[in-house]
């Protein structure tokens, strides 16, 4: 009798605990969007949530490939140089107009994910060290190619840093854009259902015949494309290439939202939703903490803790 | 070599006493007793093998003896104290050395700071004395007869070589009993050799040595005595000499010969009628230390059972037919035209569908559902420009949970949530939506219940009638022989028989499998009742 | 593990073959075209001679001095010595180009032999750095040093040797006149006060203001810090820091905050940024949230060019400087002491300012 009840109480964790790490992180931007609503003055209006929106893009692009690439039970270091490399190459390249530089930095950030791929896929390097390895090269090379920081006037990045339709910033349409496709993927093609089997069990996905290395590759591929994009939107919005500071820490973030958003570190399973909405969560949170002029500190505090709550809504679960 | 400070001090054992003992020894992990009242003694001087199946218990046996594990109940006597080991260290400090077959040392440390790792001798400064270690190292290894540069590292040895090292080590440590488990199985023969010498030598200076092998001439070779462990009990103990290999393979696979039997136990009906060309050849399928030549063919609705002992090499081969793991070597071909080896997907385009030993390693995706698991090799053909056709998917998967008859709450459940039979029904479903023309079937109802187990084997049974050329392999006897119209019998990566209509039996079977080596690989001197492959015997 | 120790090593070989072909592809130089490509207008400033520093302290004959006897070395022509200079960061922010711009042109001018050195934000590598040039055979030495402490060791091996050391824009923690020769540098709470009499000015000495931190744990952010609060306290009163968040030194960082700050407080009438490029993150900002130039009273600290350009087209308010051309200075602190004359132990630099009135005339004094 008792061992039932106890059964039943734990069966009852167990869902409190999965019904948590996959909805409450939804729950945790209602939560932050009422107590803005409460306390922050001029928190409810257009401006301030497309502040809001804007600020988040590329966090939010950044995290769709980190999605993918955890999803298939690795994990992308090198997203923030490569934002600073599509930086400087955007900045270099833009004399020929802004659509052929925008071209050669989102190739220059698919160059950087073919090497992570490779590296992982045919060489079998752990994902972490192979991107790690890309992310000190990948900084160093935007460096060189631009050293400091340098003003964009093109006034193509200037509209689409600042332009807008229906009073949606441009920034926000290609956040959203990317987001809905990268869900499809996932969701309706091949590869998304490939990926997935990868993570979960990659030598049963071996075994089912899978192509493994050409999934894997595209995966970083996307990822690099996707950090390229991001860095993209951030000098738009900066009206600057800035390699020197664009995308530090941009892989912490990313990973954040990601994990944050229910997608388990141990692969086989993505949440772009939850990933959207994780970078939303980490976003509001650091604006409550700016706008109500708390100690920068407590920001990368706040972070810690809802990354902490997060991982353990997901190992609790994985214990079962 | 007696440099040892820490070795205890009594002079070794009387040859014959008893050096470990364990009596009454239970040990359970949850759902399963893995040893059961288990009672063993190795004795000083002797080598004493220990053998079993998959699942006997020696492995627990060997954790329990060097304090990886804690057994539930029974004494554990060590020249002849009672003992209990909690850790791997204290075990090696009172003397017993365990050499595994996967060398634990550190692979780019010199040979010498091998040999002595955690007691090296030291200078007056109390720094690491390099030359009196080095002189040290060289002498412990000479006296094994190994001769090679104690200062290079020890990842540049063969693999061979660093068994020695191993070996040096632990008797240099004063052990007083030394357990190898299969510490032959990536040696090469004139390694063997040497290995044995060595050995031999322990023996003579009053260690007990305890050996696993599943190579019954080693067996023979180098032990004195043997305990056989089947479902964690022991069923003999005794000289290896006062019992013939046929008894001692009966033994461990629990099979009596001439065993009166009932037909009909297990769900396959008898023979197919195989017909025509064949549909798989595997021809001459080489892979180092694994396959040496192994040939099989399977024709259109015939299966083809592969018998042999654990690591004789019959996962290998279905692996290397299906382009999991690269043979040096050899050809296959699917209905006679050539396919890519070592290339999964080259495999399954032709036709070859594993079931792999490891179901819930290799087979099933844990995290997706029934439905995404069936599909999942199947994808790209239910696919338009890469967008995945769930309508498609949906036809197929309802019609395999139909006649495969798997139990779930949806096919949106998790397969990893799933009954093991259900899921082996799921990895077959999964093959059978790729329309394959042979499959190869490795262990496919081992650790599944007896219902679905029957299950299983009447499907097996259906798709050979319907014309597939299926490849069993199965440590069930009674399963082979029922199941298989043919039997190829493997040993240590080779064939060494084939056992065709009425010869099917268990009884020729364990034959079959216990008969020595023939001296020429080659040639079937000498070798089972069972008649040799013969070339295109249709 | 033999595996992948090899693995490792065909990995680093790939690595580097990426990396190659990478840099080559992106590079490929003719391809590459910048937007003001041509126009290098930009090309060597801060070698010029114009805004070069000038001394603020000592004035008074109280201060403590140094001489070659008192240091124990020996005279020597400094057109025939070799100058060792050890650069603390990578020339990638206008200051340290301007800096090491000054030094090598000042060096060249008198036709001083130089050897250079960049620890690349490196402490230990700046070490090393010292160790070689003093190896190499130079006979004096400036730094840069990108810490204040921690050069015992190499402080003592090059006193040793009796070579002078001069340490420019930030001070080491160590003996003056004993382990090293003299310090020259700005004074950063000086930079602070003087950023808030120009906001008090802008603003009235009423409302609210807020401050754009440096990065948290650095001295210069302290210290700007300190002085703009100390003085506004003492001097205003009424007008109130609301607001202290950090931008990083970054102007990105300083857009993202102000956009925060701007949206929740819209009285806010004065923005301190404590470097430039967060003032600059700061006008962008306000730009897009459709402010007027002059709506947000924005004063910063550095002088270079962009934010000088910020004060012509209005955005900006008043730009503190903070000179980064201690060529000059450094070769005549040198030249005098090594004639066996005295310097000042500390030498405080008088740092100029930019405002409405001469932003325009000086904008090509900015670096």
């Amino acid at each position: 009798m008792t061992e039932l009840t106890l059964r039943r109480s734990e069966l009852d964790r167990a869902r409190v605990l999965r019904l948590l790490q996959d909805y409450g992180v939804y729950a945790g931007v209602a939560v932050l969007i009422l107590v803005n609503v409460v306390l922050t003055p001029n928190f409810v209006s257009g401006e301030n949530f497309r502040t809001q929106a804007v600020q988040v893009a590329p966090v939010m692009i950044v995290a769709l490939g980190m999605a993918l690439a955890i999803g298939s039970q690795g994990i992308d270091l090198s997203v923030g140089s490569v934002m600073a490399l599509s930086t400087s190459l955007l900045s270099l390249y833009l004399g020929y107009g802004p659509w052929i530089a925008v071209l050669v930095a989102v190739i220059g950030g698919m160059v950087i994910g073919l090497a992570n791929g490779s590296l992982i896929a045919f060489i079998g390097v752990q994902p972490i060290v192979a991107t790690l390895a890309l992310m000190v090269a990948g900084r160093g090379l935007a460096l060189v190619l631009l050293p400091q920081l340098k003003d964009v006037r093109d006034p193509g990045m200037a509209t689409l840093g600042s332009g807008s339709v229906l009073g949606i910033p441009y920034l926000v349409l290609i956040a959203v854009a990317l987001a809905i496709a990268v869900a499809f993927v996932v969701r309706r093609t091949t590869f998304g259902r490939q990926l997935l089997a990868i993570g979960d069990s990659r030598p049963a996905a071996q075994l089912a015949g899978l192509p493994v290395r050409r999934v894997l590759i595209i995966v970083y591929v996307v990822s690099g494309a996707l950090a390229a994009v991001a860095g993209v939107i951030a000098t738009a919005r900066l009206t600057a290439s800035d390699p020197t500071s664009l995308g530090t820490l941009m892989e912490l973030s990313a990973i954040t939202a990601v994990v944050v958003g229910g997608t388990p570190l141990s692969g086989g399973r993505v949440r772009i939703g939850g990933t959207v909405a994780g970078a939303v969560l980490i976003q509001l949170l650091t604006a409550t903490l700016i706008k109500h002029d708390l100690p920068p500190s407590w920001t990368q505090i706040a972070q810690a803790v809802v990354i902490v709550a997060a991982v353990y809504a997901a190992r609790e679960r994985g214990k079962r | 070599m007696t440099a040892a400070p820490d070795a205890p001090g009594q002079p070794p054992p009387a040859q014959g006493t008893p050096a470990l003992a364990v009596t009454s020894l239970t040990k359970s992990f949850p759902g399963a007793l893995a040893l059961d009242e288990v009672d063993f003694e190795a004795r000083a001087g002797e080598v004493h093998a220990l053998i079993g199946e998959n699942g006997a218990g020696k492995s627990t046996l060997i954790k329990v003896l060097t304090g990886v594990y804690q057994a539930d109940a029974g004494r554990v006597r060590f020249l002849g104290d009672e003992v209990r080991f909690g850790t791997p260290l204290e075990a090696q400090d009172a003397g017993i050395s365990t050499i595994y077959q996967e060398v634990n040392l550190v692979p780019l440390m010199s040979v010498a700071r091998n040999l002595f790792l955690g007691r090296e001798p030291r200078n007056r400064f109390g720094l690491i004395d390099f030359r009196a270690m080095h002189l040290a190292a060289d002498e412990a290894l000479r006296d094994l007869g190994v001769r090679v540069d104690v200062t290079r590292p020890l990842r540049t040895l063969g693999v061979g070589a660093q068994q020695m090292v191993a070996l040096a080590r632990a008797v240099s440590v004063d052990a007083r009993v030394v357990i190898m488990d299969e510490p032959t199985s990536s040696l090469e023969p004139r390694e063997v050799a040497t290995l044995f010498g060595v050995i031999r030598m322990l023996r003579d200076r009053g260690i007990a040595v305890i050996y696993v092998s599943h190579r019954l001439e080693e067996l023979y070779e180098i032990c004195d005595s043997v305990t056989v462990l089947r479902d964690g009990r022991v069923v003999h103990t005794g000289r290896i000499a006062d019992l013939d290999r046929l008894r001692l393979v009966s033994l461990m696979l629990g099979r009596e010969m001439g065993q009166v039997r009932e037909e009909g136990l297990t769900k396959f009906s008898g023979d197919h009628a195989a017909a025509g060309e064949p549909v798989l050849q595997a021809e001459e399928l080489t892979l180092s230390h694994m396959l040496h030549a192994v040939s099989v063919e399977v024709r259109p609705g015939e299966v083809v059972g592969l018998g042999g002992l654990l690591g004789s090499g019959r996962s290998e081969t279905a692996k290397a037919i299906a382009g999991a793991l690269p043979p040096e070597s050899g050809r296959v071909l699917v209905a006679g035209s050539e396919v890519r080896t070592g290339s999964t997907p080259a495999a399954i385009r032709a036709g070859i569908s594993l079931l792999p030993e490891d179901r819930k390693a290799e087979g099933i995706v844990p995290g997706l559902s029934v439905r995404e698991n069936i599909a999942l090799a199947a994808l790209p053909g239910l696919s338009r420009f890469g967008l995945v056709d769930e309508s498609r998917i949906d036809r197929i998967v309802d019609t395999f949970m139909e006649r495969l008859r798997i139990k779930a709450s949806s096919p949106h459940q998790k397969v990893g949530e799933l009954s093991g039979g259900n899921q082996q029904k799921v990895l077959l479903a999964r093959w059978l939506a790729m329309q394959p023309k042979v499959l190869l079937l490795d262990e496919p109802t081992r650790g599944i219940d007896v219902g679905a187990k029957a299950e299983v084997q009447k499907l097996i049974d259906e798709l050979a009638e319907d014309g597939l050329g299926v490849l069993l392999i199965s440590s069930d006897m009674e399963e082979l022989v029922e199941g298989s119209d043919r039997v190829v019998v493997l040993k240590d990566g080779a064939v060494t028989a084939e056992l065709t209509g009425d010869q099917v039996t268990e009884d020729l079977l364990m034959q079959a499998i216990a008969a020595p080596l023939p001296a020429d690989a080659g040639d079937g001197a000498g070798t089972p009742p069972g008649p040799r492959k013969e070339a295109g015997d249709d | 593990m033999k595996s992948t120790a090899q693995l490792g090593r065909t990995a680093v070989r790939t690595l580097v073959a990426t990396g190659l072909s990478l840099s080559l592809a992106l590079t490929a130089g003719a391809c590459a075209k910048s937007e003001d490509d041509g126009g290098s207008k930009d090309k060597d400033k801060g070698a010029s001679g114009d805004g070069g520093q000038v001394v603020s302290s000592p004035s008074a004959g109280n201060a403590k001095t140094c001489t070659i006897d008192q240091f124990g070395a020996e005279k020597l022509d400094l057109k025939n010595a070799t100058v060792g200079f050890s650069q603390s960061e990578k020339e990638a922010n206008p200051f340290r180009i301007a800096e090491t711009a000054s030094i090598k042109a000042e060096a060249k001018k008198r036709g001083v032999k130089l050897l250079t050195a960049n620890a690349q934000s490196q402490f230990s590598k700046q070490i090393s750095d010292v160790q070689d040039l003093i190896a190499k055979g130079a006979d004096l030495l400036v730094i840069a040093p990108l810490n204040s402490d921690g050069w015992g060791p190499v402080l003592r091996a090059a006193s040793a040797k009796k070579i002078p050391i001069v340490t420019i824009d930030r001070k080491i923690n160590s003996k003056a006149c004993k382990d090293y020769v003299s310090f020259i540098g700005s004074d950063f709470v000086e930079q602070g006060k003087r950023a808030a009499d120009q906001m008090i000015e802008a603003t009235g000495g009423k409302g609210e203001v807020a401050i754009l931190l440096g990065a948290p744990g650095n001295n210069v952010t302290t210290e700007r810090t300190k002085g703009f609060k100390d003085r506004i306290k003492a001097k205003a009163p009424d007008l109130k820091v609301v607001f202290e968040q950090t931008g990083e030194f970054s102007r990105e960082k300083g857009q993202s905050v102000t956009e925060q700050l701007i949206q929740s407080n819209s009285k806010i009438s004065g923005i301190y940024a404590e470097n430039d490029e967060m003032g600059l993150g700061a006008v962008t900002a306000l730009k897009s949230a459709g402010k007027k130039a002059g709506d947000v009273k924005i004063v910063t600290v550095d002088g270079t060019r962009n934010a000088v350009q910020g004060i012509v087209d209005g955005w900006i308010h008043g730009v503190v400087e903070s000179n980064p051309r201690f060529g000059p200075l450094a070769f005549q602190t040198l030249d005098t002491f090594t004639k066996g004359e005295k310097v000042a132990q500390d030498i405080v630099i008088q740092d100029s300012a930019y405002t409405e009135k001469n932003a325009e005339s000086d904008l090509s004094k900015a670096y």
